[in-house]
This record gives structure tokens, C-alpha cells and sequence, in this order.
């Protein structure tokens, strides 16, 4: 398709005196799910903000489905899942869907057909005409989520898209997502979990501070921001892995802890040394394989360490 | 304009739906009706009392004060006392001080010949704040005293009892140049009931709008909403929604009274409640006219301070900081209430005329005013210009806030930093 679904054109926003979003432009093609990727604090938020038009950028534009008008104008082709879910407590789970639709221009009776098939599709239909605070938080995430795709939008918006996401709903979203991309629509999500992103996105956008770093289809941004990559996986005894992983003429930059390394081969060295070396200094190893950077490395190595660290889910922290 | 509907019926369906509503419906014509009832029932006193006269004076004096407490009624025709009397002796008071302490005696009245020359007596009980006692004894005393004073002057008893009639003053209130069939109590009351709605419905269903929109900002469910229409819209269709539940409330509180008016007597102490004259609170006759300006008045109050609270949640993050917040909008709205007292003594004072004006004190001193006195229309149209012309400055300032308010989370803004939301465009 000609036009894309999103531009936008050196967008900036700011906020009491700091710049949240600094001249960003980028586009998103139709037909794919896109990934806006970043530390917290980055401005994925303000920048989704500013495409839903919550907020109205200082500089720049923002162009939907090639048109003009805002993200309001265009409210009933989108759907939003903000960063920060939240329901009415006290309405009825099957009421509240349909207030949600009708924000989005739905006719009232469509709306209600449409949220009993979701509610039946996603195993909610007995809860219907509970309170939404009866519910656990799990299945208030399954409504929040139908509320995003009852009036079938032709781009949806996730903010955060896993956050407090339970495996269960996770798997959940992800399918539905995949499902959606294959029935044409499109997909911007932003989120900090890389493992998350490698394995959704057809097109990642790696911003920090306000400004991009990266903005690609993500085998691109792999092969431009790749080099030669080693992965090794330690089986017991390390040997002496440290040292040789220090060495400047094999390797240019190592991420290694404990029982596994993910390393950048320097160029025109071989893998098979540091194999060598590896195997006579007494390692033991499980798997020794050269392979794509993880969107992860990327990410850390485009943001810088310290930024990741104030970011990342302790879990991920703990893992380096 | 679709949404705009989405927003009221969802305001509507949601309030109406809840408990408190029905609540409120129910036990708003019950505290009315406590407010018509309780003077009545609290000054009745309740039952017949039992009194002794303890009769220290000669000449059959207390022998006439006993029989006349016997026989005396209140405005209702309810005896008042079973009164006894019993000669002065020594140790009589001590006894009966006992009989009062052991609740078999109501109390006593002591009476010299002092009585006549001093007009003193003594009134000892378990009550003495019984208003209806006192005030039967103090009445059937200077009765007495006055009669024995011109008998002993030599005046013919018979002449006495026919120069005691007692005068009704009957007050009517004129309107459009001519005396109505509603008097001056009756006026007085609707003026006070007017005020309490008004200042009551205000309050509470300003208060609703303030949660409802303190509601949407802390869950978060306002950026949705705002990402698909605009806050202004959002929060019109609250003001409409809530404004509408406040209509349907009223409209359910004017059946019931309708229902309780009609049967007031059977109500107010097994019918004998209907008929008291002589009292402060009666039922008022409700013309076309004064029911229009009540509407419009609080139609415009209920979006004048509603709009404020709209605000006043827009700026909060939780029902704390809003309580904290609401105050000043609501002392705004006291101040009008607490005016109506000297407003209705009278309503043309010009402090009665500049709180009509005030557009923030307007919707209770008005329609005050007009159920108080004869006002001219023009004042009233003069009045209700200036509060829609406020209405539209209010909520033009109040759209604003809000619209920044709803998404910012956080400490509460400064008055500054309002007046640069206000001025941002």
C-alpha cells in the first residue's frame, strides 16, 4: 500500500523545561507490527500520547492512514491499550464494552453482538454482567484488551503491550496480534522486553531520550548493527574464559556472566581459536554457536549500560 | 454528538443503577417530612403529664391554678396535665422530690399568695427544657394572676373573661397586586424548603460529578476516552448525565411529596396533625411560576458548581486531595445557604438583592427571594442573564483545567499553575 498508516514528521514535546520527545520522524508501513522500543523515560509513551492526540506535539506532525487530522479524527479506525489499564470498577463487564465502543463510534447494538463473541471467544462469557471488579486482574486484562479490538481497528496502539501480563494473557495477546497482522491490520507497540520484541515485531524503532537510535525491519537492523556473534553456554567450569574473552585481537565486546556469554567477534578473527583456547584452558562447554546478535545486545549496546539498568525488569537486570 | 449521548446515558444508567439512589429517593422525602413533622411532634411534648401544685396560698388561688392546668390543651386539643393539689406542709417538697427522682411524678409547681403581687412561682422537674410545659403553665399563670389582680381591683369577673379574647392575626402575602390565600408561614416555609433542596441537590450532585471524574483520571480510563473524543465533550456529557439523575431524583421526590402532603393528617399523630394553626411549618402552595424558577435556578446552580467540581476532580489524584480541594467551592455555596435566613426576614434588603445578583450566590438567594416576597420579573431575568453569563465564563475556565487536570498525575497544581492552563490555548 502507497501510503502509511503513521508518519511522523520531526515531532517534539516537552515538558517543563525537559525535551520528552525530541525531533522524532518515523514511519510505520501497513501491514506490519512495528515495534517502538526504549528504556523507560525514553518517550514511547508521549510519543503514542501524541499519536493518539492526548497530547499535541510542539514541533512537528503526525499523519494517520495518509490523511489529515488528528488521532481523535481518526479515533474509530484506531485502538488504544494505554500504559496504565484501568476499567470502571462498577460497571458491568459487558456495559463497559460497550461504552468503550460507542467512544469509538460503534452503534450500540453492533457493539453488544461484537463483545459477547469476544467475551465467548476468550472464555469470559459467564462474567458478562459481572462487575469489572469482581473479576481477577487476568480477565480485567482480557477486557481491557477486547475493549482495544471490538470496533475492528485498522491500527492498534499498545502502549507497554506485556506489562503486568500474566504468561497466560500474554500468549493470549500475542496470537491475537499475529491474527490480526495476518488479516491486514496494523500493529505499533511499544515495550522495553526485547526477548518480546525479536519475536513479534517485523519492524523495530529503538528511541532513548527522546531521539531514534535505530529504525528498521528488524533482520536489518540485526544484519547493520550485527557483526560476527558467538554464543557460549558454559557447562560447569569456565576455564580460563575471562581472559581469553579479554583479548582484543578475538573479541571487541563481550556480555558475559556465569554460565553464559554472548560476544562480537573482532574482525578477521576465527571462532574456531577462541574454541580452541576455550576448550585447553579446562571449559566446559554446552554450546559454542556464531549466530545474530538478540535484540537485546543491539539495545544495549545503542543505549549505553547504565541507561538499561535504570530501565530493565529485575529479571533482566539479573542476567546482565 | 453521538458520544456526547454515550456519556449522559452511561452517567445516567450507572447512577441510577446504584443503591444510593434509590436510597436517597426513599429517604429524601423521609428527612423532608422530618423536617414538616419533628417541630410538631417535639413540641407536643409527648403524653399526659402528672404534676402536683403544691398549694401554699389562701383565698383558693391554688385550687384555680389546678383546675385550670387540668383543663389545659394544646393548640392540637392534647391535655397537657393530669395536675393534683396538695396543701403546703412541711416535708411535702422533700416527698415529692423523691417521687420525681423515681419517674412517678413529672414535677411540681410551688405557689405563695407571692404569686399575685410578684407574679413569682416555682416549677420544679425531671424536664424543664419541656417546652410545651412550660410554656402551658407560664400562659395559665399570668392568666390567672391578671384575672386575680383586676378581681381584686373590683372588676366583674364576667368582664374579665370577655376582655381576655384572644386576637389572630391573619398575614397574607401579596403578589401581582394582590393579596394571595398563602401566608406568611406559608411563604417562610417554602422560602426554607427551597434553600434546603437547593443548597442539598447542589451540593450532592456536584459532588458526584467531582467523583465521577475523579473516578475516570485515577483508574486511567480517561486517556482512552480522550484519545476518541474531545474533553470538553466528555465533560458536558457528565454535566448533562448527572444533572439528569438530579431531575429524575426530583421528579420522584415531588410524587412522594405529593403522596405525603395528601396525607399529612393521618401521618402527623393519628389526624389530629392537620389543622395547627399556631404552627411555624405548613404546607405551602406551590404555584407554576415558583416551581419554573426553582428549576431554572437550580438547573443553573447544579451547572454553574459543577462545572467548578468538574474542575476541582480534574486537579486531584485521589478522593482525599479532593475533599481538601472541593472545599472552598462548597464554602462558596454555604455562604449563600446561611444568608437565607436574613434574606427571607426580608427579602428586599440590599444585601437580599446583591446576593441575587452574584451569580455563585444567585441560585439559592433568588428563588429565596421570590418565595419570600412579590418580586418583579425583571429582577429575575436580570438575575438569570448574569448566571448564564457566568455559567458559560465558569465553564469555559473549568473546561480548561479539566482538560489538563484529567491527564496529569502527581502533586496537585498551584493557583499559578491553573491560571497557565487557563491562559494555554
Amino acid at each position: 500500500m502507497a501510503a502509511p498508516v503513521l508518519a511522523l514528521d520531526r515531532v517534539t514535546k516537552r515538558f517543563a523545561g525537559h525535551t520528552a520527545v525530541d525531533a522524532l520522524s518515523l514511519t510505520v508501513p501497513h501491514g506490519v507490527i512495528y515495534g517502538l522500543l526504549g528504556p523507560n523515560g525514553a518517550g514511547k509513551s508521549t510519543t503514542i500520547r501524541m499519536i493518539m492526540n492526548i497530547y499535541v506535539p510542539d514541533e512537528g506532525t503526525v499523519r494517520l492512514f495518509g490523511e489529515g487530522g488528528t488521532g481523535r479524527d481518526h479515533s474509530p479506525r484506531i485502538g488504544y491499550l494505554p500504559e496504565e489499564r484501568g476499567l470502571y470498577p462498577k460497571m458491568r463487564v459487558l456495559d463497559v464494552l460497550v461504552f468503550l465502543a460507542e467512544m469509538k463510534g460503534m452503534d450500540r447494538r453492533a457493539a453488544r453482538a461484537k463483545a459477547l463473541e469476544w467475551l465467548d471467544r476468550l472464555g469470559l462469557a459467564d462474567w458478562r454482567l459481572r462487575k469489572v471488579n469482581e473479576l481477577s486482574k487476568g480477565m480485567q486484562q482480557k477486557v481491557q484488551f477486547i475493549s482495544t479490538l471490538l470496533h475492528e481497528p485498522d491500527l492498534l496502539v499498545m502502549d507497554e503491550a506485556f506489562s503486568g501480563l500474566d504468561p497466560v494473557n500474554a500468549q493470549v495477546l500475542k496470537e491475537t496480534v499475529l491474527d490480526l497482522r495476518g488479516r491486514g491490520k496494523t500493529i505499533l507497540l511499544s515495550t522495553h522486553i526485547m526477548e518480546q520484541a525479536e519475536k513479534l515485531c517485523d519492524h523495530v524503532c529503538i528511541i532513548a531520550r527522546g531521539r531514534m537510535l535505530v529504525d528498521g525491519g528488524l533482520a536489518d537492523v540485526k544484519r547493520t548493527h550485527g557483526g560476527r556473534h558467538l554464543l557460549v553456554n558454559f557447562d560447569g567450569g569456565r576455564g580460563d574464559a575471562d581472559r581469553i574473552f579479554a583479548d582484543p585481537r578475538l573479541v571487541t565486546k563481550s556480555d558475559s556472566s556465569g554460565q553464559y556469554a554472548e560476544l562480537e567477534l573482532a574482525p578477521g578473527a576465527d571462532a574456531q581459536e577462541i574454541l580452541k583456547a576455550l576448550v585447553s584452558s579446562g571449559a566446559r562447554l554446552s554450546r559454542f554457536e556464531l549466530a545474530e546478535p538478540s535484540l537485546n545486545k543491539i539495545f544495549i549496546d545503542l543505549v549505553g549500560p547504565e541507561a538499561v539498568t535504570a530501565a530493565a525488569h529485575p529479571e533482566e537486570r539479573a542476567r546482565g | 454528538m453521538g458520544k456526547i449521548l454515550a456519556v449522559v446515558r452511561r452517567e445516567f444508567v450507572e447512577r441510577v443503577r446504584r443503591k444510593w439512589f434509590w436510597v436517597m429517593a426513599l429517604l429524601g422525602p423521609v428527612f423532608f417530612g422530618a423536617i414538616i413533622f419533628l417541630p410538631s411532634l417535639m413540641m407536643r411534648g409527648g403524653g399526659l403529664k402528672d404534676i402536683v401544685v403544691v398549694d401554699g396560698t389562701t383565698k383558693g388561688l391554688g385550687e384555680r391554678v389546678t383546675a385550670a392546668l387540668d383543663r389545659a390543651v394544646t393548640p392540637d386539643s392534647h391535655r397537657v396535665f393530669h395536675a393534683v393539689r396538695v396543701p403546703a406542709g412541711d416535708r411535702v417538697i422533700d416527698s415529692l422530690t423523691a417521687e420525681v427522682e423515681a419517674k412517678r411524678l413529672e414535677g411540681f409547681l410551688i405557689l405563695t399568695d407571692a404569686l399575685v403581687d410578684s407574679g413569682r412561682a416555682d416549677y420544679q422537674a425531671s424536664n424543664v427544657s419541656s417546652f410545651t410545659a412550660i410554656e402551658t403553665i407560664e400562659r395559665n399563670l399570668t392568666q390567672i394572676v391578671f384575672a386575680t389582680r383586676l378581681e381584686r381591683e373590683g372588676v366583674n369577673p364576667t368582664l374579665v373573661t370577655r376582655a381576655r379574647l384572644p386576637v389572630a392575626l391573619g398575614t397574607q402575602k401579596i403578589a401581582g397586586g394582590r393579596a394571595t390565600k398563602e401566608s406568611a408561614a406559608q411563604s417562610f416555609s417554602l422560602a426554607y424548603f427551597m434553600a434546603i433542596i437547593l443548597y442539598t441537590a447542589i451540593l450532592i450532585y456536584g459532588i458526584n460529578v467531582m467523583s465521577s471524574v475523579l473516578e475516570e483520571k485515577t483508574t486511567r480510563i480517561v486517556e482512552v476516552l480522550v484519545s476518541s473524543l474531545r474533553p470538553f465533550q466528555l465533560m458536558l456529557g457528565k454535566l448533562i448525565g448527572v444533572g439528569a439523575v438530579s431531575i429524575f431524583q426530583f421528579l420522584i421526590w415531588a410524587v412522594s411529596a405529593r403522596y405525603l402532603i395528601s396525607t399529612r393528617g393521618h401521618l402527623g399523630g393519628g389526624g389530629r396533625g392537620g389543622g395547627d394553626a399556631g404552627q411555624v411549618f405548613q404546607i405551602p402552595h406551590v404555584t407554576l411560576a415558583t416551581t419554573a424558577v426553582f428549576v431554572a435556578y437550580f438547573l443553573g446552580g447544579f451547572f454553574l458548581y459543577s462545572a467548578m467540581f468538574a474542575a476541582v476532580g480534574a486537579i486531584s489524584s485521589n478522593e482525599q486531595e479532593a475533599r481538601q480541594a472541593q472545599q472552598p467551592v462548597s464554602v462558596l455555596l454555604m455562604v449563600s445557604f446561611f444568608a437565607m435566613f436574613a434574606m427571607i426576614n426580608d427579602p428586599n434588603s440590599p444585601l437580599a438583592v446583591t446576593l441575587s445578583l452574584i451569580p455563585f450566590s444567585a441560585p439559592i438567594a433568588m428563588p429565596v427571594r421570590w418565595a419570600a416576597g412579590n418580586l418583579p420579573v425583571s429582577e429575575v431575568a436580570l438575575s438569570l442573564a448574569i448566571l448564564l453569563a457566568a455559567i458559560v465564563a465558569v465553564t469555559w475556565v473549568a473546561a480548561r483545567i479539566y482538560r489538563v487536570g484529567i491527564l496529569m498525575t502527581g502533586k496537585r497544581p498551584n493557583i499559578k499553575e491553573l491560571v497557565r492552563w487557563v491562559r494555554a490555548a
